[in-house]
């Protein structure tokens, strides 16, 4: 099953359906298709809405003043413009030294996770070598193991090699394959057709070769989705940094804003959401940027039946 | 260490795989040893992984859930005692338990129904399409601290948006996540509002269902509903079943929402058996470590979690064709 190519490329997948043409249709047919787009519009556009509601709001807060956010009963928009928040807010937390600590972890660890699920997705689907199908099962089996089941030892472990309070419990996993990215990389890997690589072994090519000029310019939108992927679950992670940071000033942005709201206790809400909004960014941006490629790359999971 | 560790183990196992490589001709053997020798080098990242992140923990998190032990002085063997302590002594374990269940059986079902739903709406080619798809997903790539905290503030029963909305339309209000009936749901709501990474596999599942074949069963007269059912399920049923394995995992294993929002609150109806484990094994590090005690309570959540996905394996087989399985 392993060796079957996919007859489906991987840019296929995400362009959307054809529609019929509108053309010739009799009036009869037409009428209820265009009560059926009404609805359709109507019914995402409500969904659409109150799925956004909740950041409008939080936007709103971040605006208010110190008299507005207090205010009973509260009002959705602010009577006027604080700007400032945007500035006391972070203060309150050293914002920006916990955004750099944040920055090198997810980068580094993003980087980790995108080598490691690439090299690894290309061996147990490129790579003919006896063995390979237990192995893939072994790692994409172990998915199903709990998280959990290693915080203590591993905790502890880290206590022994003395890294705890340090990052390297936070990055080093991440070059050691994730099973959800290698399950993804491979996935991708068997859609594309296996002549590419024959020829450039026939030429004499090995296998690191191929892996660097050939696979990894075509796999492009997997490695960008594995990349935000794991860019989104270094920056969110918020068990990991809870058991392993000790010290505030090695603390990770999700530990900070979860302590800013202990500490703060209510009153300097629209301090706290100006921060959120600053905290929210980077992950959004990097996703607006790779959207692209991040909807290509997750298309090849629906090639996971073949 | 990497590239010995590789070899050592691809060695052996080369020879046993092959045992008639000897009468291949020369090249060919040679060049099947190169490439073993080569895909252990590429997935050993992995297999260090597997032994150090996976079996590593696993094998002594069972040695320590036999102990009693808090993390500074050697464990000291107790047998059961933990187990024991546990289901006959532990005043909030069976509760604990029977919420997580409520939680998984509750959040489940609710969030596959919900985001093959929203798949399904949006697997139109229509205009504005890519710009609803993209608003769906949009509160997934927020940081679940952030989410979290927002909606903690949402639920605000003085100043928060939910009870607004309510009395905008002109309901009664409610307490949220401080009523003991309501905070669970409360909890379920933020997971559907950020729903879109389900929708979003679901999608990819469903563009790649060949178009032709539903074409195909509207000329035959088939209807939306049962080609949905006859042709759309039974193609996606693998990404189905891995979106099922995914989300029982994860809801067993549900924490930062029960951390962030309610602290297991209020009484015991939030109080998840993850968020048991993070305080009996490290918020009450200092005053009173149980480390072997929170180590069995481990083992117990991954023995269910195991017991439930191969029941669920077990009852879908055959009617899903599991091509991710290999």
């Amino acid at each position: 099953m392993t060796a079957t190519v996919s007859s489906t490329a991987p840019a296929a997948v995400a362009t959307p359906v054809a529609d019929v043409p509108a053309r010739r249709v009799p009036l009869a047919h037409r009428v209820p298709r265009t009560l059926s787009r009404v609805a359709w519009y109507l019914l995402c556009g409500m969904l659409a809405l109150s799925m956004l509601l909740p950041l409008v709001w939080m936007v709103s807060i971040a605006l208010k003043s110190n008299g507005d956010v207090n205010q009973i009963p509260p009002e959705f928009f602010p009577n006027e413009f604080q700007l400032s928040n945007f500035v006391d807010g972070p203060a309150q937390i050293h914002f920006y030294r916990l955004l750099a600590n944040t920055m090198i972890v997810t980068v580094v660890s993003a980087f980790g996770a995108v080598a490691s699920s690439m090299i690894v997705g290309y061996g147990i689907s490129r790579i003919d070598f006896p063995g390979r199908n237990l192995w893939f099962a072994l790692i994409a089996g172990s998915l199903f193991v709990p998280g959990v089941v290693g915080l203590i030892p591993l905790q502890h472990l880290y206590i022994n090699l003395g890294l705890i309070d340090t990052w390297v419990p936070l990055i080093l996993p991440a070059f050691f394959g994730s099973p959800i990215f290698i399950f993804l990389a491979r996935q991708y890997y068997q859609s594309i057709p296996r002549y590419l690589d024959e020829s450039a072994l026939i030429d004499g090519a090995g296998h690191w070769t191929i892996f660097t000029r050939i696979m990894i310019p075509i796999t492009k939108p997997v490695w960008i989705t594995v990349a935000i992927m794991s860019f989104q679950l270094a920056w969110n992670d918020f068990l990991n940094p809870l058991v392993y940071l000790q010290s505030q000033e090695k603390f990770t942005l999700p530990l900070g804003m979860a302590s800013f709201l202990s500490d703060t206790a209510g009153s300097q809400y629209n301090y706290y959401m100006a921060t959120n909004v600053l905290f929210m960014l980077p992950p959004l941006v990097l996703f607006f940027l790779a959207q692209r490629y991040f909807m290509e790359g997750i298309g090849s999971l629906g090639t996971i039946s073949k | 260490m990497t590239m010995m560790s590789a070899d050592a183990v691809a060695e052996p196992l080369a020879r046993a795989a092959a045992p008639g490589g000897a009468r291949l001709p020369a090249r060919r053997s040679a060049k099947r040893r190169r490439d073993t020798i080569l895909g252990y080098l590429f997935i050993s990242p992995a297999i260090i992984g597997l032994f150090l992140f996976v079996v590593y923990p696993m094998v002594t998190s069972l040695y320590h859930s036999f102990t009693d032990w808090n993390g500074l002085t050697p464990a000291t063997w107790v047998g059961l005692d933990n187990y024991v302590e546990m289901f006959t002594k532990d005043p909030t374990f069976w509760p604990s338990v029977a919420v997580t269940f409520l939680w998984v059986a509750i959040s489940v079902p609710v969030t596959i129904v919900a985001g093959l739903s929203l798949a399904v709406l949006v697997n139109r080619a229509l205009h504005g399409v890519k710009v609803f798809r993209t608003i769906f997903y949009l509160p997934v790539v927020l940081p679940a601290i952030a989410v979290l905290t927002l909606w903690k503030y949402i639920y605000d029963p003085t100043y928060g948006l939910a009870n607004e909305v309510l009395r905008f339309l002109h309901l009664p209000t409610s307490g949220w996540l401080g009523d003991a009936h309501v905070a669970l749901p409360a909890i379920l709501i933020v997971g559907v509002w950020s729903v879109g990474g389900t929708m979003i596999i679901f999608l990819a599942g469903l563009q790649a269902v060949p178009h032709e074949l539903l074409e195909a069963a509207k000329v035959d007269g088939a209807g939306a509903i049962r080609s949905f059912v006859k042709i759309t399920l039974p193609m996606i049923g693998p990404i189905l079943l891995l979106q099922l394995v995914l989300q029982l995992n994860g809801a067993f294993q549900t924490f930062n929402q029960v951390a962030i929002l309610t602290k297991g609150g209020p009484g015991t109806s939030t109080n998840l058996l993850m968020y048991k484990i993070y305080n009996d094994g490290f918020a009450n590090f200092i005053a009173a470590p149980q480390l072997g005690y929170a180590t069995a309570e481990v083992w117990v959540l991954f023995v269910i979690v195991m017991v439930v996905t191969l029941l669920m394996l077990r009852l879908t087989r055959g009617r899903f064709s599991a091509g991710g399985e290999a």
